[in-house]
């Protein structure tokens, strides 16, 4: 048995539990996130082929053959999907709002991930009166009702979808600068930083090259939940009656069936909307939570 | 540095803030293109000298830093100002919506919070089981489903279908009861609060649950939880004492919540046609009302501020090894 003392240890292999790769792997290796992307990438799809998917514009309004309007018709009648109270086809308005739901979601969240980070970054790399100063501000936006806010920005500014977008991306910021702050302050202290440093790298080269790169993960989960928060925003305006009256959107649709009063019998006007909204959400929910198990080996 | 400079500081940070929201508040509404008069009063009403008149009588014609200070000097003695739809003074007409709001969301903000800690501590002690993975799934659906979604598939279905409940606001007019049950006191006003109360608390159960749950998973590691077993204590003291443990970050959270529910929920109330705080908002800010909506939103946001406040005070009491800075 001696000899196996002298067998020759085989190096370990070197198993890289960080890196896009892995994080890639451990949402596509568990069947919630492997869902939630694929439900994703439907929605991508369906966004980027819009009207080719569809027949004609989403406010044409359809006629029957007596010359009157095509109102509530059930689904396969005339439309795939049925007719909305004003004779306009549901599965056009279904397939374009899918659009809308990603620009706001993608350019709010943008907007939130650059803004929340920097501020993050700037006030833990600073500290002192610049990081007492941008948490004030951070505070004052945490104070701000969200939903009351906007409704009241979108009104001042006049309906739009780049309002929305403005309104959405005024607020959403917050959380991120927080978690991003403090996350930074503990990276901040290790000792590659200092090193960097020692070796007068800037301050711009630390807090973008150093320091930027550990909190990527975190940012990132961030955007998840931001994309969801943003979705849910623009569908509340929406359905608030504070959308862009010319976009197609899930919000605007159940404002539309709200307000005509068809919510009683036209179930397939209220329940497609809602179900894509839903559904959208909780693919976000899934791939985001397997992104944090990536942060919070914890949680796994 | 000492609890009472401690203090202090927090209280001049909080005074700063509701300061900041005041003149932000202010900021946005001058925001607004046009004539604050020709808004108030309607288009072509009445002639320019008269108008002129008006816009020195109410200080419109003083430049914009005269203006801003007599508001704040109106904001601190609260003198809101008229609401222009309902030509009457704005705490008169906050009055009646905000105790509306305060009877939905009060209850639904403590039950929510009673549930979520109850569920919240199972769930977090169930921790790694088969029974967790599903309702770790479960309890997403709630936090995804958009609130007036959900609110107009319960009214469909149990309002307008079943008949169960009516179909939205606070009382029935010439309400007639036909049982004796019918004829108790706070019936019709139970059967109009019990659905937008369901949706209430769904909506509000998710963040208490997972914070619950997330700290329980925390106190489950520490040592007094693995001397209670050492002892022999059967698994659900074991989780009681735990859970006692574990209730702090789900107590502070809960006064922000509170803060919420003075805000009420604008989706809800819209689609429950409930008189409420969100209502009244939404439809100033169609109305263009808005000393309304301006007073609407800083008591939303007030309240918030004062709460945030508090909770610190309470940390401080609760816990003193809290220190700030």
């Amino acid at each position: 048995m001696s000899d196996a003392a002298i067998v020759p240890v085989a190096p370990p292999t070197a198993v890289r539990r960080t890196g896009l790769k892995f994080a890639l792997s451990l949402v596509l290796g568990s069947p919630g996130g492997l869902c939630g992307v694929i439900i994703l990438s439907l929605f991508v799809i369906v966004a980027v082929l819009g009207p080719l998917l569809t027949f004609g514009d989403h406010m044409e309004i359809h006629y029957l053959a007596d010359k009157s309007v095509a109102r509530l018709l059930t689904p396969g009648q005339h439309a795939p999907l049925g007719t909305d109270y004003y004779g306009r086809d549901i599965y056009t308005q279904l397939i374009l709002g899918t659009r809308t739901a990603l620009i706001v979601s993608i350019i709010s969240t943008a907007f939130m991930a650059i803004v929340g980070t920097n501020i993050g970054l700037f006030a833990a790399y600073y500290g002192g009166r610049i990081d007492t100063l941008l948490m004030r501000i951070t505070d004052l936006a945490f104070a701000v009702p969200f939903l009351p806010f906007a409704v009241i920005l979108v009104v001042l500014l006049k309906p739009s979808l780049w309002n929305i977008i403005i309104t959405i991306s005024c607020l959403m910021w917050r959380t991120t600068a927080r978690v991003i702050r403090a996350q930074a302050l503990s990276v901040k202290q290790r000792t590659y930083v200092r090193a960097a440093r020692v070796a007068g790298a800037s301050d711009l080269r630390i807090i973008f090259v150093h320091i930027f790169p550990n909190i990527l993960p975190l940012s990132l989960l961030y955007v998840a939940f931001g994309i969801s928060w943003a979705v849910l925003s623009e569908a509340s305006l929406s359905f608030l009656g504070f959308g862009d009256p010319n976009t197609a959107s899930w919000g605007q649709m159940l404002y539309n069936a709200y307000i005509s009063g068809s919510i009683r019998s036209a179930w397939w006007w209220t329940v497609p909307p809602g179900l894509c909204l839903t559904l959208f959400v909780i693919a976000v929910f899934l791939v985001g939570r397997e992104l944090e198990t990536y942060i919070n080996p914890r949680l796994r | 540095m000492t609890t009472r400079a401690l203090i202090a500081g927090r209280l001049f940070h909080t005074i700063v803030t509701l300061f900041l929201v005041l003149s932000m508040m202010w900021a946005l509404f001058r925001l607004v293109p046009g004539d604050p008069l020709v808004i108030f009063l309607g288009q072509g009403e009445l002639a320019p000298e008269q108008l002129n008149q008006l816009r020195a009588a109410w200080g419109l014609d003083q430049p914009l830093w005269v203006q801003y200070i007599h508001y704040l000097r109106n904001f601190v003695t609260a003198d809101l100002g008229t609401s222009f739809f309902f030509r009457r003074p704005v705490l008169e007409v906050l009055a009646e919506p905000l105790a509306n709001t305060l009877i939905l969301m009060l209850p639904a903000v403590l039950i929510a919070i009673g549930a979520g800690i109850a569920f919240g501590s199972r769930l977090g002690w169930k921790r790694g089981s088969k029974s967790e993975a599903v309702w770790n799934l479960v309890i997403l659906v709630p936090r995804a489903i958009p609130v007036f979604w959900l609110a107009i598939i319960l009214l469909v279905v149990f309002s307008y279908q079943l008949g169960w409940f009516p179909i939205g606001g606070m009382k029935t007019m010439a309400f007639i009861p036909h049982t004796w049950w019918e004829a108790l006191p706070g019936y019709d006003l139970l059967r109009h609060l019990a659905l937008p109360l369901l949706v209430a608390v769904l909506t509000f159960i998710s963040d208490p649950l997972l914070i619950m749950r997330t700290s329980m998973i925390d106190v489950a590691d520490e040592d007094f939880v693995t001397f209670a077993r050492a002892r022999g204590l059967p698994d659900k003291k074991v989780r009681r004492l735990a859970q006692r443990n574990a209730l702090m970050p789900v107590i502070t959270y809960s006064a922000i919540m509170v803060g919420f529910a003075f805000g009420g929920q604008l989706l809800l109330e819209v689609v429950f046609s409930w008189p409420g705080m969100g209502r009244l908002m939404v439809n100033a800010v169609y109305h263009r009302d808005y000393p309304v909506a301006q007073a609407a939103f800083f008591l939303m946001a007030a309240v918030v501020i004062v709460l945030n406040f508090l909770v610190d005070m309470l940390y401080l009491y609760l816990d003193p090894r809290v220190s700030y800075e």
